[in-house]
Parts: structure tokens; C-alpha cells; sequence
């Protein structure tokens, strides 16, 4: 029911009433989906994100950047020539 | 022992050279061609850093982090020699957003993002992420290339940068604000209020 209470508020609660941790939590946030937070800043950040829907918000948003950014910020082919004349270079280096 | 090792015969350099650097060649060449925005600028950058990381081999201490070690040769050079060359589309315009941050008002622009989470939008953003990535100026463009798409530590990145880590860290963080304020702003002109 606390959960269920949670997540309505987070869903249909006042969107505009703005978090004070919210500038904290976000850096906490960023830190967890980098993979460089504390068990506490984890512990933190799941404990205030369930029932904070801004926070909640912003840890949506973050990852769904991160997986645009991953998915678009596409490779480009390194050209086989390219590799070739750094090995050329090299041999005349030598 | 350094003595020792720079007088290592031509052929063990070679081999070392194969086996640790050329491997990451292509991430390397992505990571010049996200600094140049251009296609005989990024082949010079990585030519430049391959005859660097082979005539510096002998200060490459083996068993440590090539990949690191080699971007941050890529780094240094960039700024010593391409930086005045190149130029980064989109800059101009996007002065605003970061003095906006740098004013320490906008760090979660929340009301426009939301949309961002929509596959429809995630899916016709294509080109305005590389866009928006490229928009940032360069010291912000890297933090986010190197963390987010070469996958590098914060403790990798300080060395890389030549910074402590905790600017990696802020850095980072107003970084990926100002990209989020960037793609909120593309999401929003295309209809995605
Ligand atoms: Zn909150």
C-alpha cells in the first residue's frame, strides 16, 4: 500500500513543487549509472528516488541519454590504409 | 632502467607496439575525428599520436592502462596542435546555454526534458545528439566521450586530462547538463513539448 501510495504520488503528485535534494540526488544519480558511487550513495539515491517523483524523473532522463548517446554517438570506421601507413611510418622510424 | 628499456631492439618495440597500441587504433580514431570534426585532421591526429606512443614506447610501462596512455598522448597533441585549427560548428550559440550554467540557475532543466525518455523521440534524435555533443566545447565534449563512450573511469580520465578527479567529476557533471539542456531544446523543437 506504502509502495502503491509511493508511486502514485510520484506519478500523479504535484509536478511542480521542486525537491530540495534534487541537485544532490541528480549528482548521486550520475555517479551510480557512472559506476563510481558508495553502497551509501546507492542506498541513497533508490531510497529517495522511490518516492520522490522528480528525482525519480531525472534518473529516467539521465539513462535515457546515456542510451541515446550511446547507441547515436556511432563509430567510425577506421580506414585500412590509415593503419597501413602508421605501419609503413613505423618501419622508416625504426 | 629507462636507459634499458629505450635501447630496446627495434623488433621488441615493433611487437609492443602491435600487441598493446594497435588495438585501440579505431577508438583512437573516433576519439580524433569527435575532437576535429574532420576526416584528414582525425588521420593526421592519429598518425601524430601512433609516432609518438612508438618513439615514447620505452616510458609505456607494460601491464598499465594502453588505452588510457595512448588518449592521453591523442589529448596533448590535439591541444598543441589542432586545436587553433579546427572548429566546432554550433559553438557560437550554444555560449549561452553554458554561461546560463556557469550562472549556477539552470542545473536541472527538468520542465523540458521529460519527452527525452519517449522512444519516438530517442529514435528521431539521430543527428541532433551528434549535433548537441558537438555543440560543447571542447573541454565538456571529451569528459563525455571519454566516460560515456570509451568507458573510461574517473581516475582513468584525471590521468588522461592532466586534472584532479574531482574536477572529472564536475566537469562532468555540468557537461552533461549543458547536453541535456541541448537535446531537451532539439526535442522541443521538433514538437515534443
Ligand atoms: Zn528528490
Amino acid at each position: 500500500m506504502g509502495k502503491l501510495m509511493r508511486w502514485l504520488g510520484r506519478t500523479f503528485g504535484d509536478k511542480t513543487k521542486r525537491c530540495p535534494e534534487e541537485e544532490h540526488c541528480l549528482e548521486l544519480v550520475r555517479l551510480m549509472l557512472d559506476d563510481e558511487s558508495t553502497q551509501e550513495d546507492n542506498d541513497y539515491v533508490l531510497k529517495h528516488i522511490d518516492g520522490c517523483y522528480q528525482c525519480y524523473d531525472n534518473y529516467d532522463v539521465e539513462r535515457a541519454i546515456r542510451e541515446v548517446v550511446q547507441k547515436k554517438g556511432k563509430n567510425v570506421k577506421l580506414p585500412v590504409e590509415v593503419v597501413t601507413e602508421i605501419r609503413q611510418k613505423i618501419e622508416v622510424a625504426k | 632502467m629507462e636507459e634499458e628499456q629505450s635501447t630496446k631492439p627495434d623488433r621488441q618495440k615493433t611487437e609492443l607496439f602491435e600487441r598493446e597500441f594497435m588495438p585501440h587504433l579505431e577508438a583512437l580514431y573516433n576519439f580524433a575525428f569527435k575532437l576535429t570534426f574532420n576526416e584528414d585532421d582525425a588521420k593526421d591526429l592519429l598518425q601524430d599520436t601512433s609516432m609518438k606512443a612508438y618513439r615514447f614506447i620505452h616510458s609505456f610501462a607494460q601491464g598499465t592502462n594502453a588505452k588510457a596512455w595512448l588518449f592521453r598522448i591523442m589529448k596533448n597533441s590535439f591541444i598543441n596542435d589542432y586545436r587553433k585549427k579546427s572548429k566546432a560548428p554550433g559553438m557560437v550559440d550554444y555560449q549561452e546555454v553554458e554561461a546560463y550554467y556557469d550562472s549556477g540557475k539552470g542545473t536541472s532543466p527538468r520542465d523540458i526534458t521529460v519527452d527525452l525518455r519517449a522512444e519516438t523521440v530517442r529514435d528521431k534524435l539521430g543527428d541532433e545528439v551528434t549535433l548537441a555533443l558537438n555543440s560543447l566545447t571542447v573541454d565538456f565534449r571529451t569528459v563525455i566521450i571519454l566516460c560515456d563512450l570509451e568507458g573510461f573511469k574517473y581516475d582513468e580520465m584525471a590521468k588522461i586530462l592532466d586534472i584532479p578527479i574531482g574536477t572529472v567529476r564536475s566537469r562532468l557533471h555540468r557537461a552533461r547538463n549543458m547536453l541535456k539542456a541541448k537535446l531537451a531544446a532539439y526535442a522541443a523543437q521538433m514538437g515534443y513539448k
